[in-house]
């Protein structure tokens, strides 16, 4: 089943789905270059990354609500996962709000982008929101909690880190059922292969042409280096977790460099 | 009075329907909310009512009727329930939700209990009386979130219509069967 998508936006020659609404002490925000971002772990790039978050999660419900609403005639188990989703994206918002008023922040206090609900919600097909949104936003969230709940605790806050932990272990759930449910679709119906694969490329268009780029500067002075747009270090253990096949963590991998959070061999990894 | 196999089943899939249209309205409604605390009680509220269709919906099956079998209610309370989705302001979309749409779908819970046979109904029992038991915890995280947001908690203006629904006899539509809902 198909549907027609909302209003849109056009950022830089890519048309997105219109933002989602948002309180008026937030500035939405377009582009990578538009946010604030400062390399280390001062105060400010402390609150910044958890309001970060805290949007994304927020995004996150709003992609998985969105294709309950969308796709009522979708099968019943996962509509189930979906609205599981859901209230797991509410409480990560909820969580990381918590925290950040811990540490001082407020909401609005830095911009917010909506990039990955404008990307997602251009797909008028669940297989192909389930591709982007779940298979590759969040997986790249499962690399990216990898890294960062040991970035927090090296820097001395083992709470915001174990917080991170307990979120990434729920998108691990997210991951893998939307691997199986597109395995399990895509076998009844080979033909959603090809949305499926569309999907992937739009997605790769929108990166880019609106990712951010080397030598580009962000909105708080912060200078994008080579390294900065790096993919973060690819979460093996995790992704074999959430039903990814061996050579599609090879595949990342690659992509990747090589890097690992892991020492250990990918086979070892996965005993 | 007895309620026969069909009764039941056709009770069960009508909650079954309700639980799933208010899931979707909230689903609708999350991208649409502005206030992230209001966003996020919706979010979460929609795995509660998903879990209760599910619930519902296994039951059916166990009453001689499909997997999953859902029934339109009456035409009165249906078209209530498209109102409530096309509610627009976030005090309008709370107070209708929880003070007016929520509060009746317990009652009629409750009066099926009533009418049940509670050990031939045992397993149909059980389910509603655990769908019931989340109720109240729908409402205090409703309270929740209005404590914080003290402007939500404002006088709605469009519940008032929406109530009516509380004097609505009819739930159940006498006469044919929906199509059970796809699997």
């Amino acid at each position: 089943m198909t549907i027609e998508v909302g209003p849109t936006k056009v950022i830089d020659g890519v048309t997105l789905r219109r933002d989602p609404a948002r309180e008026s002490c937030f500035q939405v925000v377009d582009t990578d270059a538009q946010m604030q971002d400062w390399p280390g772990m001062s105060g400010e790039a402390r609150r910044e990354k958890l309001h970060r978050h805290m949007n994304n999660e927020t995004g996150a419900l709003e992609i998985a609500a969105k294709a309950l609403a969308d796709f009522p005639d979708a099968p019943w188990d996962l509509r189930m996962q979906l609205a599981r989703q859901a209230s797991d994206e509410s409480r990560h918002a909820l969580v990381l709000y918590r925290r950040l008023r811990e540490i001082g922040g407020r909401k609005g206090e830095f911009p917010v982008a909506n990039y990955e609900w404008g990307v997602t919600d251009m797909l008028d097909n669940l297989p192909g929101r389930l591709a982007v949104q779940n298979r590759t936003f969040e997986a790249g969230l499962i690399d990216l909690l990898g890294a960062m709940r040991n970035t927090w605790r090296a820097a001395g806050d083992a709470t915001t880190a174990d917080l991170l932990d307990g979120i990434l272990a729920d998108e691990i759930t997210h991951v893998r059922f939307a691997n199986r449910w597109i395995r399990r679709l895509t076998e009844e119906d080979p033909r959603i292969l090809l949305k499926v694969a569309l999907a992937v490329r739009f997605l790769a268009r929108a990166n880019a042409q609106l990712g951010p780029k080397p030598g580009m500067t962000n909105a708080a002075g912060t200078v994008i280096t080579q390294e900065r747009t790096a993919p973060p270090a690819v979460n093996v253990e995790d992704r074999l977790a959430a039903e990814f096949t061996e050579a599609e963590v090879l595949e990342v991998l690659n992509q990747a460099g090589f890097r690992s959070i892991l020492p250990t061999p990918l086979k070892a990894a996965r005993a | 009075m007895t309620l026969t196999i069909r009764d039941k089943a056709d009770a069960l899939g009508t909650f079954r329907f309700v639980s799933v249209q208010l899931m979707e309205t909230l689903a609708r409604w999350v991208p649409t909310t502005p206030e992230l605390e209001v966003k996020t009680l919706f979010g979460r509220h929609i795995w509660d009512l998903a879990q209760h269709a599910d619930a519902l919906g296994r039951r059916t099956f166990e009453l001689r009727a499909a997997l999953h079998y859902s029934r339109r209610p009456a035409a009165a309370y249906g078209r209530e329930l498209d109102r409530l989705t096309a509610v627009t302001g976030t005090a309008d979309r709370i107070a209708s939700m929880y003070d007016v749409l929520l509060p009746d779908l317990a009652g009629r819970y409750d009066n099926y209990l009533k009418d049940a046979d509670p050990l031939l109904d045992e397993p149909s029992v059980r389910v509603i009386a655990r769908i019931v038991a989340d109720f109240p915890r729908l409402r205090s995280d409703r309270a929740a979130v209005v404590g914080e947001r003290g402007e939500l908690a404002a006088p709605p203006r469009s519940t008032n219509g929406l109530r009516a629904i509380a004097q609505m006899v009819e739930f159940r539509p006498a006469g044919e069967v929906a199509a059970p809902e796809a699997l």
